[in-house]
């Protein structure tokens, strides 16, 4: 469903990724994982056609985000590190505007919106200015406006940063839920590790712009605990040759 | 198409919610009563000394259509150079500020689509203020019987030149990240293009003459607010539009590469 070849890009002079390859079957939930600046929203803004790559491709449900990224956007649904929200809108009418905004038919708005609000558990709320919600509701309207659409991948960046322990742990169940739907392919990053134990299957680890790592978790877990792992392959990206690369941390 | 009108509704929707169109349309409506009514005074009072004078032969020049409507209509002009700036400063700018700039460029809607919606919602409240701006018109037909057919090309000059400020503040709005900047270099900008044609006439050079005369504003709404329609005025304000527009297209696509 995702897959980036080679994929590289710079800011000016900064390179915040290079050489970035992967590939992510239909179905899979795959965690992002990486220290703050490894190049992981950028990885996830060329996804979701926010970005142009410097080099190197990307194509998320079989299209080509050079040549065909409006199909692409269809499929894909993303929220960013900050979910994108009007303040003084209502829930149900911010919802409706992303569902015509992919191109959701107005007879099937009603439905769909109907549907992005139970599944997040907002119901409730449908009614209110997205201004007065907390944080946690906040985040479920981001997550809801994902998936408003039903896109068969989606994209979280950083879904539960800022959130209280116990806004954690439902928006974990909340993903975990809207993945298992008919077989959706989920990417998130994180750089909680705790995050991808309890959500992810496979994880990617990105540091200093490289793809360090590339495997299932129960293969990682055999390996030691996850944080010896990350911590290894952090420390090893690190080195000195990396840093004369002048591979630069930058997350935009 | 849908993607288009959903952009445009959103956008009118959240003008109509929060204060700030209100505010600012009814502020515009403030001091343009006050110009129309204190106008039509002044013409009231001196209409009235030319009779107690016994000046009939300059009644024929003194006309309710030059003297109020023509006159207000040129100082709502003016007023213009404020309002649509303040109307469109939000445009670009609060959608980078709040980040849900990132969920339009990553929908499926193309640039063109996002420029044009947000452009189409700014039109919108443009007529609803020409609508208002042609209802003190119509009390004059209280007092006397305005030239309909020249009010109704004042108003659509007046429109017109709104429309290409929306577009032009649209173009800037999408350049910044402050709604404050926005705002202010609309409105520098939309002032100095209203009094182009001033420094055209301290120029030495007759081709630089000509080129910032047609640049200026006021040479092109000033023949219609006094019911003059020609063609190269249309012109003029639809190259303004279609240039500005694709600007900000340019720029929205810019948006992406950095």
């Amino acid at each position: 469903m995702i897959k980036a070849q080679g994929l590289t890009k710079r800011y000016g002079g900064l390179t915040a990724i290079q050489d970035v390859s992967f590939e992510i079957a239909k179905g899979e939930v795959v965690g992002f994982l990486g220290p703050n600046g490894a190049g992981k929203t950028t990885t996830m803004r060329i996804l979701t056609g926010y970005l142009p790559q410097t080099s190197g491709s990307a194509a998320v449900g079989g299209f080509d985000m050079a040549t065909n990224a409006r199909a692409a956007k269809r499929v894909t649904g993303y929220l960013p590190e900050s979910p994108p929200l009007y303040p003084e809108m209502l829930v149900h009418e911010y919802l409706s505007y992303v569902a015509a905004l992919h191109d959701v038919p107005r007879k099937e708005r009603r439905d769909k919106v109907a549907r992005a609000l139970t599944a997040c558990g907002l119901e409730k709320v449908e009614g209110r200015v997205v201004r007065t919600l907390s944080k946690g509701f906040r985040q479920r309207v981001g997550l809801a406006q994902a998936i408003v659409h039903e896109p068969a991948v989606l994209v979280l960046d950083e879904p539960t940063a800022g959130l209280d322990p116990l806004q954690i742990s439902e928006i974990r169940e909340l993903i975990r839920r809207l993945a298992a739907e008919e077989g959706r392919t989920v990417i998130l990053s994180t750089h909680i590790l705790a995050e991808v134990d309890a959500i992810c299957q496979r994880v990617l680890l990105i540091a200093y712009g490289r793809l360090r790592l590339d495997a299932r978790l129960e293969a990682l877990r055999a390996q030691g605990s996850l944080e010896q792992v990350f911590l290894r392959e952090v420390e090893a990206a690190a080195g000195p040759q990396a840093k004369a690369a002048g591979l630069v941390e930058a997350e935009l | 198409m849908n993607r288009l009108l959903a952009i445009a509704g959103r956008e009118l929707r959240s003008m109509f919610v929060t204060p700030d169109a209100y505010v600012l349309i009814g502020v515009y409506m403030l001091f343009a009563g006050f110009i129309f009514f204190a106008s039509l005074g002044l013409f009231i009072v001196q209409l009235q000394q030319i009779q107690a004078l016994g000046m009939m032969q300059l009644l024929d020049q003194w006309n309710l259509q030059d003297i109020v409507v023509a006159q207000s209509f040129s100082t709502f002009a003016l007023f213009l150079c404020f309002l649509v700036p303040l109307l469109s400063m939000r445009g670009f700018a609060a959608e980078r500020a709040n980040g849900s700039i990132e969920l339009l460029l990553t929908s499926p809607a193309s640039s063109g689509e996002i420029v044009m919606g947000k452009f189409l919602a700014i039109a919108a409240l443009l007529a609803v203020v020409g609508v208002l701006t042609g209802a003190f018109v119509l009390l004059l037909f209280v007092y006397g019987n305005p030239e309909v057919a020249q009010t109704l090309a004042g108003l659509q000059t007046l429109f017109l030149y709104s429309l290409a400020l929306a577009a032009l503040c649209c173009f800037i709005s999408a350049l910044t990240r402050s709604q404050i900047v926005a705002g202010f270099v609309g409105i520098t900008v939309a002032l100095l293009l209203l009094i182009l044609p001033v420094a055209a006439d301290s120029s030495q050079s007759d081709s630089l003459k000509e080129v910032l005369r047609w640049l200026g504003t006021s040479t092109h709404f000033d023949p219609g607010l006094k019911g003059d329609i020609r063609s190269e005025d249309l012109a003029y304000f639809g190259i303004v539009i279609a240039v500005c527009l694709s600007l900000a297209r340019a720029a929205v696509d810019s948006l992406r590469w950095r």
